[in-house]
């Protein structure tokens, strides 16, 4: 073989012009951000997308980054911090599970323990709860009364989706991922999925996102279970999320966000590492966890809201979208932040012991 | 170079599309995988928009792009034989060049993916990016002796991929 011949066909390698629009609009958007970058001034830096590894470690170690932390360190201190929860800063309803159970907690701070489980979702319009235990799925009311139970092996991450008369859930058993009707009827077995929880999409159709074992977004219909959509695969796949409106769909990952419009099969990739959590607010914002740091992406451009001491876990918009809650296990504290002009934080202390262990959070609904 | 680091936006997209299709097909020949490729040379532009205010005018700035890319889908590639056990299923084969004898094509793909990755890398510096083999062992930091040994192992191996494809 000559020398000429590997150039000539290595030569022939395609470049995907896609890619390079891709990669252009965020290495771009890069350099656009590459000079304003007033850390001394503000302490909430506004990013943009594709700085954005660089820019949450100037967060975290620049002087004002590390006025941020102080200045969490001493709104969220022992001092600061309420002893329990004695109400929530907006209204609505908390769901919660972890060892101590799953629990509703009301606006009023009242509490009501549902049983020994250790994974929690509400129904599409909260009307019920989803609860799992290693074998058991449950559909709850919120005061307890169980209305049908469904038993299998190693059960994790059951979901409910749907309209208020037609409605399915789904869950993983030994790792495969099962569809099932609201009222526990008609039982299916599909596919193996990666340990990501599933997500219904909003609104009446039956339409699923689930992560394969390979790492491949696949959006499937909940009723024939045909694929809609697969997307290329992603190495560590971590969190998924539909926005309030049902029009995209969020992969968090190892090393980026993806964010999928699964009706033109385009995805956007941003380099954002380390993300476990992904949130959106009523109005559509997407609110990403990652590690101490709460960021927040709107239109395209990506700010830090919060940064904690410690590692944070999970997040939970209020339905009025006012208010952020996360968890700060290091401190054995929730974490309740505001949005808007306020931007106070609140925090509240003791959760295992009002728990019986540090729950994780499962969602916000409205309701009394 | 000069422009591109005082700001002009105009500078820095030549820049870009300069260097972009090279910094990726050096990515997806040594992966073989589109989207990992895309992600290592988008990744390696960002490190270069980083570290742009501290770059030395003087040197070359493809030589430094090119030790990113490579050096990055190396990474990749080790980590992903790495997963291979888990699944197996998914592991991508090496794409094929297009707009050539399809033969010839899939010969090379199936020679490549029978390398090393650190082999396929060095046949990706030396026949499409051009490099010498002293360059290459300086961007990979390796012995000359040890490039010139894996570019002839691999000559010989994609050698005989297209003979076997051929035949």
């Amino acid at each position: 073989m000559t020398e000429r011949t590997v150039r000539r066909l290595l030569d022939a390698t395609p470049a995907d012009p896609d890619a390079e629009a891709r990669a252009w609009a965020i290495v771009q958007a890069a350099y656009a951000a590459r000079e304003p970058v007033p850390r001394r001034t503000h302490m909430r830096a506004v990013l943009v997308l594709a700085a954005v590894a660089g820019a949450i470690a100037a967060a975290a170690f620049s002087p004002p980054g590390r006025a941020v932390v102080h200045a969490v360190r001493e709104s969220i201190g022992i001092a600061g911090a309420q002893p329990a929860l004695f109400r929530l800063p907006s209204p609505g309803r908390v769901l919660v599970s972890g060892p101590g159970g799953a629990w509703v907690v009301a606006a009023d701070g009242s509490k009501r323990r549902l049983g020994d489980y250790r994974d929690a979702a509400w129904s599409p319009h909260a009307l019920y709860v989803l609860a799992s235990s290693a074998t058991t799925v449950a559909a709850l009311e919120p005061n307890g009364t169980v209305h049908w139970t469904l038993e299998r092996p190693d059960i994790r991450f059951a979901r409910w989706g749907g309209s208020r008369t037609d409605s399915r859930v789904s869950y993983l058993s030994r790792g495969r991922l099962h569809i099932v009707g609201g009222d526990g009827v008609g039982d299916v077995a599909l596919g193996k999925a990666a340990p990501v929880a599933p997500v219904w999409q909003p609104g009446a159709r039956h339409v699923l996102a689930y992560v394969t074992v390979g790492g491949r977004v696949t959006v499937i219909d909940g009723d024939d279970h045909r694929v809609r959509f697969s997307a290329v695969p992603r190495s560590e796949p971590r969190a998924l999320a539909w926005s309030p409106d049902g029009r995209m769909l969020v992969l968090a990952a190892r090393t980026r966000i993806v964010v999928y419009n699964v009706e033109t099969s385009h995805s956007q990739a941003f380099p954002v590492a380390g993300v476990s959590a992904v949130a959106f607010a009523p109005d559509g914002t997407l609110t990403l966890l990652r590690r101490r740091t709460v960021l927040e992406l709107r239109n395209g451009v990506l700010g830090t809201l919060f940064t904690a001491p410690d590692s944070l876990a999970g997040l939970a918009w209020s339905p009025d979208g006012r208010w952020l809650l996360t968890a700060l296990p290091a401190a054995d504290q929730w974490i309740f932040l505001q949005r808007g002009s306020g931007r106070r934080v609140l925090a509240v202390s003791h959760l295992r012991a009002q728990f019986g262990g540090l729950p994780v959070l499962d969602g916000w609904v409205p309701g009394a | 170079m000069r422009d591109a680091q005082h700001g002009s936006s105009v500078a820095f997209e030549q820049l870009f599309r300069r260097h972009w299709p090279r910094a990726y097909r050096a990515a997806l020949l040594v992966v073989g995988d589109a989207a990992a490729a895309e992600d290592i040379a988008q990744e390696s532009f960002l490190a270069a928009v980083r570290a742009l205010d501290r770059f030395d005018r003087r040197r070359p700035f493809g030589p430094w792009l090119h030790r990113i890319v490579v050096n990055r889908a190396i990474d990749w590639s080790r980590a992903r034989s790495l997963r291979r056990e888990l699944a197996a299923d998914h592991a991508p084969e090496p794409r094929a060049p297009e707009h050539d004898a399809p033969e010839l094509a899939h010969g090379l793909a199936a020679g490549l993916a029978e390398l090393a990755p650190e082999h396929r890398a060095v046949i990706v510096l030396r026949y499409l990016l051009d490099y010498t083999p002293g360059e290459i062992a300086a961007l990979l930091d390796v012995p000359r002796g040890t490039v010139n040994s894996r570019l002839r192992r691999g000559l010989d191996r994609l050698e005989t991929s297209l003979r076997e494809e051929l035949s």
